[in-house]
């Protein structure tokens, strides 16, 4: 946080350090603070965001997806569907950008400690889980047992191949991955057939566990009703909320759901709150 | 000084408009009418789509029903049911948006039932819509009004009206621009459209302002800068004179409802009247598909391409 | 912070006020004004501006007009149309980005503001200091001093009493004028910063006397209840009213804009890639692509879901979060809208609503 400055909209500079194609039009960057200072002191926690920025383009809201736990550089994954997105394609390693934030609240995750986990996630929706699955494997003994059910339209579609071959390889991290019907390769060693589905015939068990979702508002439809099949109760079901938000600071009027602010309020929120809110997201 | 306009003809045409409502509406002939309702302000009116016959009896028509109800009918307006047939009030002024909507196949003319409104004049801003209606009050464009009888509608109640007779407005302003040079005319426009903040009433309110995705709302590129701010306001509403040039049926609307008093009508009637002077055209009497700045036909005049 | 409710049109001043209380001549008040120019104050009032009366900035004290209501509010002065929030300089890979500095902000005096406009900029207090302070806004606040002038006119747009403000509330002004019936004012010192600025310039004021004020206005609204309009909106986010009312709504930007208390607000890059500015300006929640998505989803899609936020946001959400309504009943919204839809008329029938 540019803390020197009194300008709430003034953003931080960072590098592009190394940029990831994930699928044909999803991209990773890492990011490397410019001052020092910053670079140092930064801390945010699973779950936030922040405001990117490609100067003379402007700012567009994405999560951390970077664990907190690991120091020295910030992580986002996007897509690219719009003028900044498109700009921030345009960018190459060494090239400067900037990031304003950290924004919004985070995953209660001292409040997981001691249960199981069970992420589930769709398509491009992986980076607001991702960042708390690598905050709870760097402290894998502070919680039980870990299942990750995350698909896919197709196998080209999944981000973060090279991490769930890792997450697959480990024998403390249950993965179940999926493809839609038609989506699986010759060589697709993973599930076929819809998040929900998959979910449901994983069945894993609510007792001492939370759930975490994200993905396309038709995934979140299907899906909250399978956890409640499984057992789960409202509050221990977590989402996040993609809403359009500016400037991330709860001023600017553009995100709210009712009287919730996503960028304030949210952008996490448990099964319980999303279902007192109004029908407007 | 002012002279009173005589307002005997709106009770009879109110009558007519919610005769004939109540028939189509009971008849099933139509599924909605747009048409005015009275508001709470004294004298006030506000545009309404009534859908069953009861509401009929509460439409009006007074002085204070100055909007063009046909921007109701575009595609832009989503929320406007739009299932059936349709009947409409409108004025003279207003049904040559309907012509022009038509032409550009906006709108199909045996979709809509068209009750004409014969009008004696409305006034030229209801921020006190409790105003007496004189030559004073009276909106600019009814001044030159020649169709206070509209022609072509569905259905027009039988009503003597006569035009507010005054000097017209619209020529005092015309001649005041055209003494200007083209300096001095830069500089007037220049400050005009300084005062703007992008509000885009004059656009909401335009029945030919249906685009979906208007050039200011583009990002890539970026035509036209968002922000308030002297180039972009220029740009913008010289965009949308020229988008405008031969499809402004001179409703005037624009005018009217700018926050900040721009005479917007002014550079549309400017630009009309260019398009009569070099292609004796003029929008909304006629269903035509293309105005001139849409179509080349080889008479036109080149004498301009130096 | 003030609390929604209703009040008497006539506030009786507390004896322990008359001290507060000074006087100041027509005359007087422009030499002030005039003083306060040459001395380098930035002095904003109601001037007519290219046709418009409007509260802007003024070369000397003859400029003003203080016989009506001026189109826009007075919002702009602390939270301006556009401005700029940051500049950036690009060369090769290297970025230089300028920070704006609200120290630049120069000391103000805003005259003239009737109650509807001075009181909806505490109000607004609530959002920018909401954990972040937005310090282009509560610079502005901190350098400026606000002197009220009370209504004795008012039309049938009017209704600040139903909202809890009169037009004699000096809310939000830090020298608040009554026109005297024998000319000039009288000028009740409600804050420090209106005692300084008295008290620097006290050779314009003479004492007070009990000479007779001009009688204020009696707006007369319907009869609105705000806590009976938030306990129906907390339960109809549903309902066929907004369909009713709002259908009409042509989805421009004019109600918010010349609101006194609405904020929303857009932040774009205007420039190229090699230089330019940050900006942030005037956005409203009635435009069309206001909610929209990236993905081509829009949550608000139709204009009666657009202007339910509107009333939402004014007489539910605000009160939820901050405790206060964010409507000060000056009525622009309602001489303005192009197809008269009229806000206190749609709170009136809401109020009635059980």
């Amino acid at each position: 946080m540019c803390d020197q400055s009194q300008n709430i909209y003034l953003p931080n500079l960072v590098t592009i350090e190394s940029i990831i194609d994930e699928t044909p039009d999803v991209r990773t960057f890492r990011l490397v603070f410019q001052d020092d200072r910053v670079r140092e002191n930064f801390t945010f926690r699973a779950g936030q965001f922040a405001e990117y920025s490609v100067f003379g383009a402007g700012e567009s809201t994405f999560c951390i997806a970077s664990s907190p736990t690991r120091k020295g550089y910030i992580e986002c994954t996007f897509r690219g569907v719009g003028r900044v997105t498109e700009a921030l394609r345009r960018l190459e390693t060494g090239d400067t950008m900037a990031v304003r934030g950290p924004y919004g609240n985070s995953y209660p995750i001292e409040q997981f400690y001691g249960k199981n986990l069970v992420f589930v996630a769709g398509g491009i929706a992986l980076p607001p889980l991702r960042t708390l699955i690598w905050n709870c494997l760097d402290q894998r003994d502070q919680f039980g047992e870990i299942t990750i059910v995350y698909g896919a339209r197709s196998e080209a579609d999944l981000v973060y191949k090279r991490e769930l071959d890792e997450w697959q390889g480990r024998t403390d991290v249950n993965l179940v991955k999926t493809v839609d019907p038609g989506g699986n390769g010759p060589e697709w060693d993973g599930r076929v057939g819809f998040v929900p589905t998959i979910l449901e015939e994983t069945g894993p068990s609510h007792e001492n566990t939370v759930a975490l979702v994200c993905g396309p508002p038709i995934m979140i439809k299907f899906t909250l009703p399978v956890l409640e099949k499984l057992g789960f109760s409202d509050e221990q079901v977590y989402t996040t909320l993609e809403n359009r938000m500016k400037c991330g600071l709860g001023k600017c009027g553009h995100c709210n759901v009712g009287n919730v602010y996503v960028c304030k309020d949210g952008p996490v929120f448990t099964a319980a709150q999303l279902k007192a809110m109004p029908n407007e997201f | 000084m002012s002279n009173h306009i005589d307002t005997s003809a709106y009770s009879a045409v109110t009558a007519a408009i919610r005769s004939e409502a109540a028939r189509l509406l009971a008849g099933g002939e139509v599924s909605a009418v747009i048409g005015y309702l009275p508001a709470r302000r004294k004298g006030s009116a506000q545009p309404a789509i009534i859908t069953s016959a009861d509401q009929a009896a509460e439409l009006i028509f007074s002085p204070a029903c100055v909007n063009n109800l046909a921007v109701y009918l575009t595609k832009a307006k989503k929320e406007v049911p739009k299932s059936g047939r349709i009947a409409i009030t409108a004025k003279s002024c207003d049904m040559r948006a309907l012509a022009g909507l038509i032409g550009e196949s906006q709108l199909q003319r045996s979709d809509i039932h068209i009750i004409g409104l014969p009008c004696p004049g409305v006034l030229s801003s209801v921020a006190d819509p409790s105003a007496l209606l004189t030559t004073d009050t009276v909106a600019s464009k009814c001044l030159e009004c020649e169709f206070n009888l509209p022609q072509g509608a569905d259905f027009t109640p039988v009503v003597n009206v006569t035009a507010p007779r005054g000097p017209s407005r619209y020529a005092a302003e015309i001649a005041r621009l055209e003494a200007m040079t083209p300096a001095e005319r830069w500089s007037f426009w220049k400050a005009q459209f300084s005062k703007c903040i992008r509000c885009y009433a004059c656009r909401q309110v335009c029945p030919f302002c249906y685009c979906e995705q208007c050039m200011c709302d583009r990002n890539r590129p970026q035509m036209v800068e968002t922000t308030p701010r002297p180039a972009g306001n220029l740009a913008w509403h010289i965009i949308r004179a020229i988008h405008l040039s031969g499809r402004c049926a001179g409703c005037a609307e624009c005018e009217r409802v700018c926050p900040m008093d721009i005479p917007l009508n002014l550079l549309n009637r400017k630009m009309a009247r260019e398009l009569k002077e070099l292609y004796d055209y003029e929008a909304g009497f006629e269903p035509q598909e293309k105005g001139p700045l849409n179509s080349y036909l080889e008479k036109d005049d080149q004498s301009f391409i130096k | 912070m003030r609390s929604p409710g209703k009040r008497a049109a006539v506030r009786v001043v507390p004896d322990n006020e008359t001290k507060m209380q000074k006087h100041i001549s027509e005359q007087n008040l422009k030499a002030l004004l005039d003083r306060l120019i040459s001395t380098g104050t930035r002095v904003i009032a109601p001037r007519v501006e290219t046709g418009t009366l409007l509260y802007g900035p003024i070369r000397d004290a003859s400029q003003i007009d203080l016989s009506r209501l001026p189109r826009r509010s007075a919002k702009e002065t602390f939270f301006p149309v556009c401005e700029d929030i940051l500049s950036y300089e690009k060369h090769g890979q290297q970025v230089t980005v300028g920070d704006v500095d609200p120290a630049r902000f120069a000391e103000t005096v805003l005259v003239g503001v009737r109650p509807c406009d001075a009181a909806a900029v505490p109000v607004l207090d609530a959002v920018f200091t909401w954990d972040y302070n937005d310090a282009f806004f509560l610079e502005r606040r901190r350098k400026t001093t606000v002197i009220g002038l009370g209504c004795t006119t008012a039309d049938d747009a009017c209704f600040c009493t139903a909202v809890g403000l009169a037009p004699d509330s000096s809310t939000g002004s830090d020298l608040f004028l009554t026109p005297l019936k024998s000319g000039g004012y009288a000028c009740q010192i409600c804050s420090e910063k209106g005692e300084r600025l008295v008290a620097a310039h006290g050779d314009l004021f003479t004492a007070a006397d009990h000479a007779e004020t001009v009688p204020f206005a009696t707006p007369s609204p319907g009869n609105i209840d705000l806590k009976q309009v938030k306990s129906w909106l907390d339960h109809h986010f549903e309902d066929p009213l907004w369909d009713e009312i709002a259908t009409r709504c042509v989805g421009c930007g004019a109600c918010a804009f010349v609101c006194p208390a609405c904020h929303c607000f857009d932040i774009v890059d205007e420039g190229t890639e090699k230089q330019g500015r940050r900006r942030k300006s005037w956005d409203a929640c009635g435009f069309g692509k206001f909610t929209l998505h990236a993905s081509g989803h829009n949550p608000r899609d139709l204009q009666p879901k657009r202007y339910r936020n509107r009333i939402m946001h004014k007489f539910k959400y605000y009160d939820d979060k901050f405790g206060q309504t964010l409507c000060t009943g000056c009525g622009r919204c309602i001489r303005i809208c192009p197809v008269g839809i009229d806000i206190a008329a749609i709170v009136e029938d809401i109020s009635q609503r059980s």
